[in-house]
């Protein structure tokens, strides 16, 4: 009786596991596949099959030539707003976790409540304010408007002070200063390289954040060479006849090739995941052990 | 290396607490001052005071003739041996003790030959390039020692470095931690709540009590003649026996729940404050070693008076038997707080069941639940004032 009772609940807990790969996975192995195939193919044909490598061939040469090898410029600008935002924010957020964990200063407890509390406001709400102060200060159009605003990243600081709060023990910091350092090198030589687990949390989901960040860009941004990938996508779209019948062109953007471009835009989130997982994980758990 | 005084040393916490009041004491160039007391006794804090890490609300600390009171810890030339060893996790051994002198900007040729001579000292010669996470306890406090002796400090400020340790390392540490101070010779203060480390570690030890210095002198000097009843308890395993007594008439015999001891003139001689508590309360002391039981190696001297106990336990240690007998008497705890039904005692005292133990010679004639009757040598006996705590003395 428990065996049966096991076996069916392994097979039970494979199939949900299963149902719920499937619901995930379905439709980025549908992605992959779009751009071996015609743009006909695609809506009539079976939705896993395998068109060919000609097919493969045009879709990408025409996705990365149109406009002039736009493609390849978003992804230089997503690349530029997203690596200058991160530098930013990790040289702003990781002494800022530092100083909030172990300084004690007029007004903490404050700036860490308020901390929390702008990390769970929609960056979308700050688009508008954050117009009006470019426009002021006439940065609307140069990357600076995008890759400062980029820069902002509370969860950062609050990440860097748990981390900091939890994981660095005071004595720690006081052996160094006892060692002979003044308070910048317990930071340099002691508590910076300790963080190097929070530094890559940090860096990721601020990229991941960056990298995605559609609304900002779309604002401040009105020249199609500034264009980073999500806006640059969205440009391809209304270029796209079936999307927009008005359209047309000599080579007509067709879905097999709007695939190509999103493949493209999500490879490097993929990738930096894939580096950054070893780091994340023992970032996650940074709190469970104690030195 | 420089003497270390401590003159009238108080910390008061920005709500109020006073974690230590009037602190003074002398740590002479060299020395192994012993800080000792029960947890929250405030010997930490005095020692945070020396280090820097705590600020001095009132009083003077100084290093020889230099006061020391602004001086960050950084320009104190001062080693620490944290509780938790507080290595650098990301640096190798080699790196983590020669972090300081890097830090002074030595030649880096010297600190690999200082850093070396260190390690051969402690026998860490084969993990100089391992990481302090690859190291068992002892291994990893002696990296911290190390970092500590390599600077040649002033001085040495060490806390309770080897409650971590389990309970043989800790006895092998002890000797290896005096034996390296004494080649070293640079004042410490070392800070326990272990009263075993202080008689065996220190040349003098100062006993600590709600952040009031209670005695300060030679290991064998606080044992012999303890200021008060918390020393008296505080120091010497299993601690002393305390009862509450009545002195006769003449101050010649006192009253022990129901049994009667006389004391020789002897006694009186040595003691002649006793007669001002004739036929009042004061508090019997008695170490477990001064309590005899019939047995063989057992001499019972002229003088000896008894003393009977219902026998509860019987521990026997292979070289000593530990026996815990009770009596009728009014037991007096040193330690601890103020129980609600303590009756009319002060200097935090609280009554138990006439409880004590004796450590005898394993030959001894004890049985389980049956009475027996212990003879001890009544110049042997301290005495205490009920109300004050103070020992009775002259």
């Amino acid at each position: 009786m428990k065996i049966f009772n096991r076996i069916w609940t392994k097979t039970l807990g494979f199939i949900v596991l299963l149902a719920f790969t499937a619901f995930f996975i379905v439709p980025v192995i549908w992605l992959l596949l779009a751009p071996t195939k015609t743009d006909h193919q695609l809506i009539f044909g079976n939705p896993f099959s395998f068109g060919s490598f000609h097919n493969l061939a045009h879709a990408i040469r025409v996705t990365f030539t149109y406009q002039d090898y736009a493609l390849l410029t978003w992804v230089k600008n997503s690349a530029i707003y997203s690596f200058g935002g991160i530098a930013i924010a990790l040289v702003a957020s990781i002494p800022a976790g530092y100083a909030l964990a172990f300084t004690n200063f007029i007004g903490r407890r404050t700036l860490l409540g308020i901390t929390l509390f702008v990390m769970i406001m929609p960056a979308t709400a700050l688009v508008l304010p954050l117009f009006l102060e470019a426009n002021a200060v006439h940065a609307i159009g140069s990357p600076i408007s995008v890759i400062l605003p980029f820069s902002f990243f509370p969860f950062g600081v609050y990440l860097s002070y748990i981390f900091y709060s939890s994981s660095v023990p005071r004595d720690l910091l006081n052996a160094a200063r006892i060692d002979g350092c003044n308070e910048w090198n317990v930071f340099r030589k002691i508590a910076l390289p300790l963080a190097r687990p929070v530094v890559a949390l940090v860096a990721f989901f601020a990229f991941v954040a960056n990298w995605n960040n559609f609304f900002l860009p779309f604002v401040m941004l009105p020249s199609n060479s500034n264009y980073p990938l999500p806006i640059g996508l969205q440009d391809l779209l209304s270029s796209t006849p079936a999307f927009n019948p008005g359209i047309g062109g000599d080579v007509p953007i067709l879905r097999p090739e709007l695939a190509v471009a999103t493949i493209v835009a999500m490879a490097p989130v993929l990738i930096v995941f894939l580096f950054a997982q070893r780091s994340l994980v023992s970032g996650m758990l940074a709190g469970a052990t104690k030195e | 290396m420089s003497p270390v005084y401590l003159d009238t040393l108080t910390k008061i916490y920005p709500n109020g607490y006073e974690a230590v009041h009037d602190f003074d004491l002398e740590v002479e160039d060299g020395e192994l001052m012993v800080l000792v007391g029960p947890s929250g006794c405030g010997k930490t804090t005095v020692m945070r005071m020396v280090a820097g890490l705590e600020r001095i609300t009132r009083g003077t600390l100084r290093f020889d003739d230099r006061v020391m009171n602004d001086v960050s810890p950084k320009d104190r030339d001062i080693a620490m041996v944290f509780q938790n060893y507080a290595l650098y996790p990301h640096m190798t051994v080699g790196e983590n003790i020669g972090f300081a002198l890097s830090m002074r900007k030595l030649p880096k040729s010297e600190v690999r030959k200082k850093v070396k001579e260190t390690a051969e000292i402690l026998g860490l010669e084969e993990w100089i390039d391992r990481k302090p996470g690859q190291l068992s306890g002892g291994q990893r406090q002696r990296v911290a020692m190390g970092r500590a002796i390599v600077r040649e400090p002033k001085v040495f400020l060490m806390d309770e470095p080897l409650s971590n340790l389990d309970a043989k390392l800790r006895v092998q540490m002890r000797a290896e931690v005096t034996r390296i101070q004494r080649r070293v010779g640079v004042s410490t203060i070392y800070v326990t709540h272990d009263q075993v480390e202080a008689m065996t570690m220190g040349d003098r030890v100062a006993v600590m009590r709600d952040g009031h210095l209670q005695q300060c002198a030679k290991p064998q000097e606080v044992y012999d003649n303890p200021v008060n009843i918390f020393v008296a308890g505080f120091m010497g395993s299993p601690s002393m026996n305390l009862f509450e007594a009545t002195l006769n008439e003449n101050a010649d015999a006192f009253k022990l729940g129901s049994q009667s001891l006389k004391l020789s003139a002897g006694v009186l001689a040595m003691k002649p404050a006793l007669k001002k508590y004739a036929n009042s309360r004061i508090v019997v002391g008695i170490r477990p070693e001064s309590l005899n039981a019939p047995g063989p190696q057992t001499q019972k001297g002229d003088d000896d008076v008894s003393l009977a106990g219902e026998v509860d336990l019987v521990e026997a240690l292979g070289s000593e038997l530990l026996v815990h007998f009770s009596t009728d008497a009014v037991r007096v705890e040193a330690e601890g707080a103020v129980s609600e039904d303590a009756e009319g005692l002060d200097a935090g005292l609280i009554a138990q069941r006439g409880a004590g133990v004796a450590r005898v010679e394993p030959g001894a004639q004890v049985t389980l639940g049956g009475t027996t009757t212990f003879s001890l040598n009544p110049s042997r006996l301290y005495f205490f004032d009920s109300s004050t705590g103070l020992s009775i003395v002259d």
